[in-house]
């Protein structure tokens, strides 16, 4: 009997525990201040008010990223409003700053969140910055300033953080509108610390714009072309070979404009090659496994198939907006943006790819976060090699600067430390 | 009075009833009744007009202004002096409304709508709004090719006359205006210059339980100047006109943790317009008309500041030159009955300097056929209209298909005792713009046109006596429009296009009720109007988010009611304009922009020295002083006041 009770007691603490527990953002429509965060838990819209709900006061408008730092901070791009907004994981404000103009996304480190900005204007610590093209700012969570800010190419947008260096996917987007410069071609490769430019490395494919999804040392990047003669395409990118001055990329014929990666490091991807000269669109979903892709320069790795029905799903969509795989659980969600005048639909399926609901949501969903089932944030990433070789600080979950792993004593979990941003366990 | 009198005639005989001239003014007002006559009977076309002096009694600074207290309007304006105000009639859009200046179209190959803020009411004689067309024996066959047709007739001087105006008013808005018009053997013409400097910096509030917003409007600011001139000898008309402007474009009003971030928008804007019209009937039985017109447009858009830290730097100049020719031709063999034929050519040209765009020239030919018939209080009307279209242009997307469509439209009406009953059908379409098409990054080139189909029952009363004038008209009416052409983000792409998407179906019921009443010394008028419309998309029967939903920005009931009081020289108005709940997205119930209210008072007391005339007039717009949008976080100003000296001579 006892035992009986104990599994019960069990089984109800479990499920107190909700499994799916996704916030995504609304862009809503421009200079219109509708920007909305939707909660979604466990198969239910919760709100789709809900930054709203928590703060008595609107998001803002237009935005564009949202990460989660740690437990109990996610940070938020809100573009047209020019705030990068953070929040606990329960939705409350609790910092917001607006030194940070034209904010596109986002990366962090545990200690430090990394903004790419189409903007030539940054206030730091240090006074205004000032750039011709686009660049990167550095903000300290401990004071929720930016303490740095380096330039890159413009318009950047992508952003994603490996081994102590920020790769940048620049755009070159403005250039339809602006006379002094063309779509950028390149990656930019900025030391994370020194917040100084390492390198460019150039793809040769203009417009690095859209979702970029990481998978430990791999990137996906899309190119929707310029529009007119140069047509979309997809990139895998590696990083740790960039880093070595290697051979680091592979481009394919597929654009990859809303992508995502999977439990297993493959990245799901959905995309439209457009071209205003013939006002015609291909269509097309892929997995990809980057390091097939890589290791074979592009001649296996990618097939045109998605899990289950999910290309059957995206197809019949109006206007896909947004892939996303919960690294906690594999489920998988997509959205649909509808006619754009009205709401846009959640999606979601298991991680096999059967879908399980369809859920209205509000105007432009597209980007989405995943909130730890337990309620904590668990980024633990393995290495390989060890920890301290390459000069790059660790921390202790205090945010203590770590020189010798066996001196930190147990307040938090042994062998577990801070590098790069990363939770990580040490291998020895 | 005397004064007063020719205002009260034109206005009975354009409603369409008979002139009988009262014994003590007949004479002296024949000759405008002469040229009234050749007005046609317009119970047959659905048609609401103001005058003289309705027209000026209103508070009204642009045609924008007078044309929003029309059944079936409903005015887009981004707030502001310089806010750019567009208007659709009946939903069909703003792009199926033709803006005629003496029967002659001002057109905008770019965008295809006209800013109704560029054109003053100083030099009007009457604004008309026609649901359809006018029905006239001899006119032009682009005047057959919109949805919606405003015609703004130029006022013909009758006397010698110089008049001064300054203007002092709310948000640091000063405005000079002169006015000279001269009458010689037959010839008249006139000179009417104004220049206007506004900060606009007017504030609003947005107040609600999630928010507490306070603060003015920036780069809100205008500075025009406008000049223009007229002349006129019998059936020879001409107009010259030049509008000169430098105005800030400001943004939505969003959520900033500071008034930080300032986004500098400005535009330049060089209008200049020269057009002719010659009409003759000979042998009693024929009628010509030729048109001419040359239009020559300068826009220059700028966001590249050093304020403007975080938008895309844009310099971009469009220059548009517009060349137009047409001939009418009426044959009435039969007083009660006239065949017309006229045939239309318009070169258009635009030049921006756009990446990947290249000089576009259209070439749009417009014929129509049309009998019109009036024949013991039956009336019947119909008109066959063909239109091609051509473009030319080495932009790399290439040019747009040429286009060649007919489209019919038909009139009845049957009056009885001053009691007239009318239906009318008519189908059009707007061919794509040129942005639709070419503009870079958005346009185009396999776009078709979008069409509108209106049907409308209505009936139209009037009374007159000879001191009562009343006139009571309703109709109630079903669009159709296919293919919208709309600008949608992609299937799967970040990258927007212009599309064919959309059907829309609208019914309504718009009315008119007008009393006026007149003495020697008094003069009083109410004019009313009510439009009640269900406009609803009816794009795609699976979607039930929006099948059968309302289209956004369509209020289901709008009412204006104007109150005029005059005695002797001293007058005073006062217009409420009331427009209920519309939704600006289909995605929530919460995204309404409120209904509002909105009341303006005019005070106007002239005093005659000898030849000389002083007056001085006080506007209070906004009365109430509520805070209200015609889109969504872009706040319309509050109350304002307007002083104005005038002198005349």
């Amino acid at each position: 009997m006892k035992k009986l009770i104990l599994i019960i007691i069990c089984a109800i603490t479990v499920s107190l525990h909700a499994q799916e527990r996704i916030i995504l953002l609304n862009e809503g429509m421009w200079q219109a201040d509708n920007g909305r965060m939707t909660y979604f838990e466990d198969g239910q819209v919760v709100s789709n008010q809900w930054f709203r709900d928590k703060n008595g006061y609107k998001l803002g408008d237009t935005p564009n990223d949202i990460i989660q730092i740690n437990d109990s901070l996610i940070a938020i791009t809100i573009n047209w409003s020019n705030i990068i907004q953070f929040i606990t994981p329960e939705g409350k404000a609790v910092a917001a700053t607006e030194d940070i103009p034209n904010n596109r996304r986002l990366c962090t480190d545990g200690k430090y969140v990394y903004v790419t900005s189409y903007g030539h204007e940054c206030l730091t610590t240090s006074g205004y910055k000032y750039f011709d093209k686009g660049f990167v700012a550095k903000i300290d969570l401990a004071s929720f300033k930016t303490v740095a800010a380096c330039e890159v190419g413009y318009e950047p947008e992508g952003i994603a953080l490996y081994d102590g260096h920020l790769f940048v996917a620049n755009t070159g987007g403005y250039a339809a509108q602006e006379y002094d410069h063309d779509l950028e071609t390149t990656v930019s490769i900025v030391n994370a610390s020194t917040m100084e430019l390492e390198k460019n490395v150039n793809t040769g494919i203009p417009n690095l714009y859209g979702e970029m999804s990481q998978s430990g040392r791999y990137l996906c990047i899309n190119s929707p072309g310029d529009y007119y003669e140069i047509p979309a395409c997809g990139l895998i990118l590696d990083c740790e070979k960039a880093l070595n001055n290697q051979e680091c990329f592979v481009v394919f014929n597929y654009p990859v404009t809303y992508n995502t990666t999977t439990l297993d490091g493959k990245f799901l991807a959905v995309g439209s090659c457009f071209s205003y000269i013939t006002s015609e669109y291909e269509f097309s979903c892929l997995t990809i496994d980057p390091q097939t892709m890589i290791e074979t320069g592009g001649e296996s790795g990618l097939s045109l198939t998605l899990p289950g029905t999910l290309k059957s799903d995206f197809s019949e969509m109006m206007q896909p907006y947004g892939i996303y795989v919960n690294p906690y659980t594999g489920y998988i969600y997509g959205t649909d943006a509808g006619s754009f005048e009205g709401a846009g639909y959640l999606y979601q399926w298991t991680p096999e790819g059967q879908l399980i609901g369809k859920h209205k949501v509000y105007i432009n969903p597209g980007h989405f976060l995943a909130l730890p089932p337990d309620g904590h944030f668990d980024n633990v990433e393995n290495i390989i090699r060890s920890m301290f070789d390459n000069g790059h600080s660790v921390y202790d979950f205090s945010g203590r600067p770590i020189t010798n792993p066996e001196a930190s004593n147990g307040i938090m979990p042994l062998r577990l430390y801070i590098k790069d941003g990363k939770k990580m366990i040490l291998n020895q | 009075m005397l004064l007063c009198m020719p205002v009260w005639h034109v206005m009975a005989q354009d409603v369409g009833t008979r002139y009988i001239p009262s014994s003590l003014d007949s004479i002296q007002h024949l000759q405008e009744v002469i040229i009234i006559s050749e007005e046609p009977s317009h119970t047959i076309a659905t048609s609401q007009t103001l005058h003289g002096n309705e027209l000026q009694a209103l508070s009204t600074t642009t045609v924008a202004d007078a044309l929003k207290y029309f059944a079936g309007v409903q005015i887009k304006d981004y707030g502001g002096l310089g806010g750019l105000k567009t208007i659709n009639v009946r939903s069909l859009g703003a792009q199926h409304v033709g803006v005629y200046v003496d029967g002659i179209r001002i057109t905008n190959a770019q965008n295809g709508t006209v800013d109704l803020g560029k054109f003053s009411l100083s030099t009007m004689e009457s604004v008309s709004l026609y649901n359809a067309n006018k029905l006239d024996n001899c006119q032009s066959a682009s005047e057959y090719a919109s949805g919606a047709t405003v015609y703004l007739r130029t006022r013909r001087p009758i006397k010698d006359s110089l008049d001064i105006q300054l203007r002092r008013a709310s948000f640091s808005t000063w405005m000079a205006k002169a006015n000279a018009q001269f009458e010689r053997n037959g010839w008249s013409g006139f000179i009417d210059g104004e220049w206007t400097d506004s900060r606009g910096d007017y504030p609003f509030r947005y107040h609600s339980e999630f928010e507490d917003t306070v603060g003015r409007r920036t780069n809100s600011d205008i500075r025009y100047g406008r000049i223009e001139g007229a002349l006129f000898k019998d059936g020879f008309s001409s107009h010259i006109y030049y509008y000169d402007s430098e105005r800030g474009c400001p943004g939505g009003i969003v959520r900033r943790l500071s008034n930080k971030y300032v986004n500098v928008g400005r535009e330049w804007d060089r209008d200049f317009f020269i057009q002719a019209s010659y009409q003759k009937q000979f042998l009693e039985y024929h009628h010509v008309k030729l048109n001419a017109k040359y239009a020559n447009e300068y826009l220059r858009y700028c966001t590249d500041y050093p304020e403007n830290q975080n938008t895309a730097r844009v310099d971009n100049h469009y220059r548009q030159q517009d060349g137009y020719g047409a001939i009418s031709y009426a044959f009435m063999p039969w007083p009660w009955i006239s065949f017309s034929a006229s045939y239309d050519i318009r070169y258009s040209q635009l030049e921006a300097d756009l990446k990947r765009f290249d000089d576009v020239v259209r070439i749009d030919q417009k014929q129509v056929m049309a009998v019109r018939a009036d024949w013991h209080g039956l009336q019947v009307a119909g008109s066959l209209l063909h239109q091609h279209y051509k473009d030319q242009t080495f932009a790399n997307v290439g040019a747009a298909d040429p286009l060649d469509r007919w489209t019919p439209a038909v009139s009845t009406a049957y009056t009885i005792k001053g009691l007239t009953f009318r239906a009318w059908y008519k189908t059009i379409f707007r061919a794509p713009t040129l942005n639709d098409l070419y503009y870079t990054q958005v346009g185009n080139r396999n776009l078709k046109p979008e069409y509108t189909k209106q049907l409308n029952l209505g009936l139209e009363y009037h009374l007159d006596t000879r001191h009562w004038n009343a006139s009571l008209q309703a109709d109630i009416y079903q669009n159709k429009i296919e293919n919208r052409i709309v600008c949608l983000p992609l299937k799967g792409t970040y990258t927007w296009s212009m599309m064919n998407y959309g059907y829309t179906f609208c019914r309504g019921l718009n009315a008119t009720i007008q009393g006026r009443y007149h003495t020697d010394d008094w003069h009083f008028s109410l004019l009313n109007s009510i439009t009640w419309q269900r406009d609803v998309d009816r794009t795609d029967p699976e979607d039930e988010d929006m099948y059968d939903k309302p289209i956004c920005y369509s209020p289901t009931l709008s009412t204006g009611i104007t109150a005029i009081c005059g005695w002797r020289t001293l007058q005073f108005t006062t217009s409420y304009l009331y427009v209920g709940e519309r939704m600006w997205s289909k995605a929530d119930p919460e995204d309404i922009l409120e209904p509002y209210h909105n009341i303006d008072m005019k005070l106007t007391y002239t005093r005659n020295i000898k030849k000389t005339s002083l007056g001085i007039c006080l506007e209070v717009c906004d009365v109430l002083d509520e805070q209200y949008e015609h889109l969504p976080r872009y706040p319309m100003p509050g109350r304002n006041y307007k002083l104005t000296l005038s002198f005349g001579i």
